[in-house]
């Protein structure tokens, strides 16, 4: 068992989700409230990367973070070293990746808020942060719940981006799903199965717990 | 009204996809160093014989692995012996033995502005390389070279923690083409397209340093395109086309 990709593929979901609800929450917030004539073309864009070939995104990653663009050598500079083959590569690599499975599900939370209730704490004098925080948020626990879900389990479950951009390097970049890749294509069919069945069961708890959480709290409410 | 339409759209697609089966094909499974050399050469065949060749490349592990599992290929030319092998003891292929097609080079390639002036393999012990693409020694013929050489030149040890792994040849290539990797071990066919002859520049890595790289092909057990295969691997084997793989990268054998 490959417990170092275990160990990656854990780090790398984790730190993938915990950056996509950083970003999500407040992206999706000015999705659900706001009247901008351009809110449709952002939101298409946050919608993309789940049009675009996981390959043809991580190509496309590969150009962009290497020395020929502005952006690589700027991201070079910033984090000391260049992006690709790296695990800090992985996870901007993953971020884009999985950004419609936050965005997606957090925007439809906060639209499914009775505007009424936002507007009441507006005219009460609350930011829209105090807003988000202590209105919004809280009504809407399971969207929150349901995209870190499924970031994380995307993410674990994610392989073309990190083949192209990932360079197959042990305890650096070699996922799970990379080993399980590694082990098939090496006729090692059983390794490859037990390999799997982790990656399996990592995403079946996963989900269970999100949807025992729901019925918990579609009881609750009811 | 809408029926009709139904009817004629029905119709003019049949009529758009029936030529696809009417016409002869030949499905071939290609490794893939193959990529920058064979469409010109499949489509000069066409033009002899009437027949029209289809092309698959990807690493030959993976159309091993395809075509043990049923993938619908007629011939599979891979990038070296073991894995065509492996597909003749699983029982899917006419030949006992594969046939050698070409020999493979393999060579160290960098782009002329990453600041290597004297590119050698020695170059690779310094500080100034701090990232290397090969391909997957697991699986691809040409990582298996690289990383036999390496071994050879005594740089293994001392390189280990620079390498990154493409998962075929074609993929390192693009590592080091664009850029993210400063040098790479690529095939001779690839660091001879005029893309990466015009990026960069590349030297041989010495014969003696790995074990030959064979290119084996084998015909796959009863395939439709079983026929055309056999007429294929005869074009390839003329001495005219076997100057022409020589041109791009492909030795002969003998």
């Amino acid at each position: 068992m490959d417990l170092q990709a275990l160990w990656l593929t854990l780090r790398l979901a984790a730190t993938t989700t915990l950056l996509l609800l950083a970003l999500g929450i407040p992206l999706a917030y000015w999705l659900a409230s706001t009247q901008a004539r351009w809110r449709p073309l952002i939101e298409a864009l946050t919608t993309l990367p789940i049009l675009l070939p996981p390959t043809v995104l991580g190509f496309y990653l590969l150009v962009l973070l290497g020395p020929h663009t502005g952006f690589g050598r700027f991201a070079t500079r910033l984090f000391g070293h260049p992006l690709a083959f790296s695990f800090s590569g992985l996870v901007v690599g993953s971020v884009i990746y999985s950004l419609p499975f936050a965005a997606q599900p957090l925007a439809a939370g906060f639209r499914a808020v009775d505007a009424a209730l936002i507007e009441q704490a507006r005219l009460l004098g609350a930011s829209r942060w105090r807003t988000l925080r202590s209105v919004l948020l809280p009504l809407s626990m399971h969207s929150v719940v349901a995209a870190a879900a499924l970031c994380f389990t995307h993410t674990v479950g994610e392989f073309g981006v990190v083949l192209m951009i990932g360079g197959d390097i042990p305890g650096a970049t070699r996922t799970l799903s990379i080993a399980i890749y590694d082990q098939v294509q090496d006729f090692s069919y059983a390794a490859a199965n037990r390999t799997a069945l982790l990656l399996v069961s990592i995403s079946a708890i996963a989900l269970v717990l999100l949807y025992s959480r729901r019925s918990r709290e579609g009881s609750a409410r009811g | 009204m809408s029926d009709r339409i139904a009817r004629t759209l029905a119709l003019s697609l049949l009529l758009v996809a029936l030529p696809a089966f009417a016409q002869q094909t030949l499905r071939i499974a290609a490794a893939a160093d193959l990529q920058p050399l064979l469409p010109p050469l499949l489509a000069q065949f066409e033009h002899e014989t009437g027949i029209h060749a289809d092309a698959s490349y990807q690493s030959s592990a993976t159309l091993a692995t395809q075509i043990i599992d049923g993938a619908p290929f007629d011939l599979f030319l891979a990038a070296d012996l073991s894995f065509p092998q492996r597909v003749i003891d699983a029982g899917r292929a006419e030949e006992a033995k594969p046939m050698p097609y070409a020999r493979g080079t393999l060579v160290l390639w960098t782009r002329n502005d990453s600041g290597i002036t004297s590119l050698s393999l020695d170059a690779l012990r310094t500080d100034a390389i701090k990232t290397i693409a090969i391909a997957n020694p697991e699986h691809a013929p040409y990582g298996r070279a690289a990383q036999a050489a390496l071994q050879h030149l005594d740089l293994l040890n001392t390189v280990h923690a620079k390498l990154v792994i493409a998962e075929n040849i074609a993929q390192t290539a693009q590592y080091a083409d664009s850029g993210n990797a400063q040098v790479g071990f690529i095939s001779l066919t690839s660091a001879l397209t005029p893309r990466l002859k015009g990026d960069g520049h590349f030297v041989r890595v010495p014969a003696d340093a790995y074990p030959p790289i064979l290119q084996g092909a084998i015909v796959i057990r009863s395939s439709a395109g079983a026929a055309a295969a056999h007429r294929f691997l005869e074009f390839l084997q003329r001495p005219e086309t076997q100057q022409t793989l020589a041109a791009e990268g492909l030795e002969p054998v003998h």
